[in-house]
């Protein structure tokens, strides 16, 4: 009899366990999220470490006819711009709520799987865009609202990332966007007795050939690495190629298109020359090494300026080069409207306004959030800008220069999973494994983890 | 444990009668009058209704909605597509699903076996009478219990940083021990994993055994001295079988616990998550919230449940048999 009675005890324990278990993993992941995101954030609307808490603004009167609400992640100062939009609009009031990047993303996507509580107006990063493609249910299509007449204010290839595969539903309005460049350090280039001026540079290194010949020169001469991790690299050769992890019929491409098995296995060879460090991305070391210069190049998109000026404050030498042979595009993201929202076209209304050319500019000059829309780069304060951190440079001419080049890639629902199993590869080359057999396993992994 | 399991049955019980009870109250008041003991009954399921409800929504419909889940495929968004047992044969043919549970099982003996040992040996020295300020080394080694999991996690990555420069790569390079990747290589994350455990729960464990040893009359202790026992001899034959249910206790939290190891590796090694910390839990929460792969991540779940549940049935198997022969003797 005591036997069954323990026999109960330990179900009823086990149930309650797995209970318990369910709340508290629950409770945890969402702690969790908050630190992990903010570790690993592609986001253009750079993550800034303020924004950790959930920030409400309320624009505009209580009693407005329209209330819409704005889900947002990041530093982005959109609050602040709308206020002019209140001004003349005063029958419209504006909720935003900026929260982390991952919170936002997991609220966004529960509230849509739910059928309701989601926003008016909700952003979307760009790497997470595509997972939320198959459900064009859940959102207006902007086209029905005439967003085909301002198409030609937008870059193109931004453009495209917002539209379905087939190109008849657009999701989203772009914000902004990552074109990236080269970020590299003078004192280092000097220490090498290598020219450090931006043209001198980018003449230098136009070519990744010439990128490892300058790496072999700075390696011998100061011992510093040119790159600092193999993520940054990767990253950097991935985002110039014309394709990613899959096709449009998301069929993973990863052996068939030479672009990322090269970029793979190129990333391998710099690892293996002693040419990338170990600096992991979003860690304190690598934060320190941006401000010691413990590294002599950082190969970024333009959002990273933030993060840079934010780890190494007081560093001067920092300056921006073109990426050796043509940039490419780290993320960014876009504005949708959910298929719940009960006020669609003062929300479109609303935003049209705010990503227009006039309030992109804005927003650069506010919080350096990059225009996607080309109009912006022949403005007079774009074409005069100048950063006093970088030395006084035009940057923002180097970054037009780079988003010009950009070009629209698949990405897929599961992108982001592939990226992962590939960075855990090349984080085994940099431990010492074997390239090809690393290849074989990211493709093993992969294979496994979307084929579910 | 026993009585949560009937409080549940009977909070079915209760609501019915709260049911009856408003559906006819107002109709014809006081016609059919309940008996003061109905009523007694109403109002006190009434006063634990609240916990029962949220638990029902937070807690009974997930766990039921799981095992149904696991049996479709789907991305959360999209609609559910039947797929019968092919999300369990897809985990089972998953290579990663075996080395998560292989990684669970092996962070957990490495985490909770030494602590439980420690544990007993901690409070074996807080209860002796050679001691001096008994209060402050308790609250001491029960403080890393209210830490954050996610702040330890935290500080222990500083600890166990990659770096050359890290705490413990710079103390091993003392010792002429190279540098590990603490967060890549096999054994180093999960040494790394086990520690951060160790630390967060040895309090916890010290405080239970602690509170079962000062229930022993110290009759026993004194009687063993004057026959001659040695400290040693006191542990083995009246310390450790008297403290049988509080080992039995331990043993089944710490299991649990170590099955559902989540929040550690996954800060440790990062969003993404590796092979060499991967445990059942992070895996499936990979697959759900990484992958939007809700169907295999719920099967996974269901595997675990059925893992735990054999796990704890060997513990009390086993705690019972070693407990019996001892028992036997004191008898």
């Amino acid at each position: 009899m005591k036997k069954y009675g323990l026999m109960a005890a330990l179900l009823a324990l086990t149930v309650a366990a797995a209970g318990c278990g369910d709340n508290n993993t629950n409770d945890t992941a969402g702690n969790t999220n908050d630190n992990a995101n903010a570790n690993d954030n592609d986001a253009a609307l750079a993550d800034n470490e303020d924004v950790n808490e959930e920030d409400i603004t309320s624009l505009g009167d209580e009693d407005a006819d329209v209330e819409l609400s704005f889900w947002l992640f990041g530093a982005t100062g959109y609050p602040e711009l709308a206020e002019e939009y209140i001004e003349e609009n005063p029958n419209v009031s504006i909720t935003f709520q900026e929260i982390e990047m991952g919170d936002h993303h997991n609220n966004l996507f529960t509230a849509l799987s739910a059928g309701s509580g989601a926003p008016d107006l909700a952003a979307i990063e760009v790497s997470e865009l595509d997972s939320y493609k198959s459900a064009e249910d859940r959102f207006v299509n902007l086209y029905d609202f005439g967003a085909e007449d301002i198409k030609d204010d937008y870059l193109d290839w931004v453009w495209e990332n917002g539209e379905s595969v087939e190109g008849d539903f657009l999701f989203g309005l772009p914000t902004d966007i990552g074109p990236t460049v080269m970020f590299y350090r003078t004192d280092v280039f000097e220490e090498a007795g290598l020219p450090s001026e931006p043209e001198e540079v980018e003449e230098l290194i136009s070519t990744w050939d010439e990128y490892r010949e300058v790496a072999q020169t700075i390696l011998d001469e100061t011992g510093k690495p040119m790159a600092d991790n193999p993520e940054t690299v990767f990253n950097a050769k991935r985002d110039q190629a014309p394709q990613a992890y899959f096709n449009e019929n998301d069929e993973l491409i990863l052996d068939d298109e030479p672009y990322v098995r090269e970029a793979f296995f190129e990333t391998s060879e710099m690892i293996e020359d002693g040419y990338v460090d170990n600096f992991g991305m979003w860690t304190p070391e690598w934060g320190g090494g941006m401000a010691d210069g413990d590294f002599a190049t950082l190969l970024a998109p333009a959002w990273m300026q933030g993060v840079i000026k934010g780890n190494a404050p007081d560093a001067t030498e920092w300056r921006v080069a073109a990426m050796p042979e043509g940039g490419g595009n780290w993320g960014g993201s876009y504005v949708t409207i959910p298929e719940q929202s009960e006020f669609q076209q003062e929300a479109y209304d609303f935003m049209t306004w705010l990503l227009a050319p006039e309030q992109q500019l804005k927003a650069f000059e506010n919080m350096g959030l990059f225009p996607s829309t080309p109009e912006v780069y022949d403005m007079p304060e774009f074409q005069d800008y100048s950063d006093e951190y970088f030395g006084g440079q035009n940057t923002a001419e180097v970054f037009a220069q780079s988003a010009l080049e950009g070009e629209h890639v698949h990405k897929g629902p599961q992108y982001g999973d592939v990226n992962s199993e590939i960075l855990a590869g090349l984080d085994n080359v940099f431990d010492g494994f074997d390239p090809e057999e690393e290849w074989e396993d990211v493709l093993n992994r992969v294979e496994q983890r979307t084929s579910r | 444990m026993a009585e949560l399991q009937r409080d549940t049955r009977n909070s079915n019980d209760k609501r019915d009668s709260i049911q009856t009870n408003s559906n006819q109250e107002p109709k014809k008041p006081k016609k059919r009058s309940f008996s003061q003991r109905q009523r007694n009954m109403a109002s006190g399921y009434m006063f634990i209704s609240p916990f029962y409800l949220l638990f029902a929504v937070f807690g009974v419909f997930p766990i039921l909605f799981s095992f149904y889940l696991a049996f479709f495929r789907w991305d959360g968004l999209g609609d559910m597509e039947f797929v019968g047992f092919n999300n369990f044969n897809i985990i089972f043919n998953d290579p990663l699903f075996w080395k998560s549970l292989y990684n669970t099982i092996m962070i957990g003996l490495m985490g909770t076996a030494p602590q439980l040992l420690a544990a007993i040996l901690l409070a074996f020295a807080l209860n002796s009478v050679l001691i001096r300020f008994k209060s402050v080394f308790r609250l001491a080694i029960f403080l890393p219990y209210v830490t954050s999991i996610v702040a330890v996690a935290i500080v222990f990555s500083v600890i166990f940083s990659n770096q050359d420069s890290g705490l413990v790569n710079t103390v091993l390079g003392v010792f002429g021990i190279d540098p590990i990747t603490w967060t890549r290589s096999e054994w180093g994350t999960k040494a790394a994993i086990a520690t951060m455990i160790f630390w967060r729960w040895v309090g916890y464990n010290t405080i239970i055994y602690l509170a079962g040893m000062q229930s022993i009359p110290n009759d026993l202790y004194e009687a063993a001295k004057i026959d001659g026992a040695t400290l040693r001899q006191q542990i083995w034959h009246i310390t450790i079988p008297m403290l049988k249910p509080f080992i039995i206790f331990t043993v089944f939290t710490a299991t649990i616990g170590a099955l559902q190891i989540f929040a550690e590796p996954h800060i440790f090694q990062g969003r993404a998550g590796r092979p060499e910390g991967m445990s059942v839990v992070l895996y499936l929460y990979r697959d759900a919230f990484g992958s939007n792969f809700f169907g295999t991540a719920s099967a996974t779940a269901i595997v675990l449940f059925f893992i735990i549940i054999i796990f704890s049935s060997l513990n009390l198997y086993f705690a019972n048999r070693i407990g019996r022969s001892k028992k036997v003797g004191v008898k």
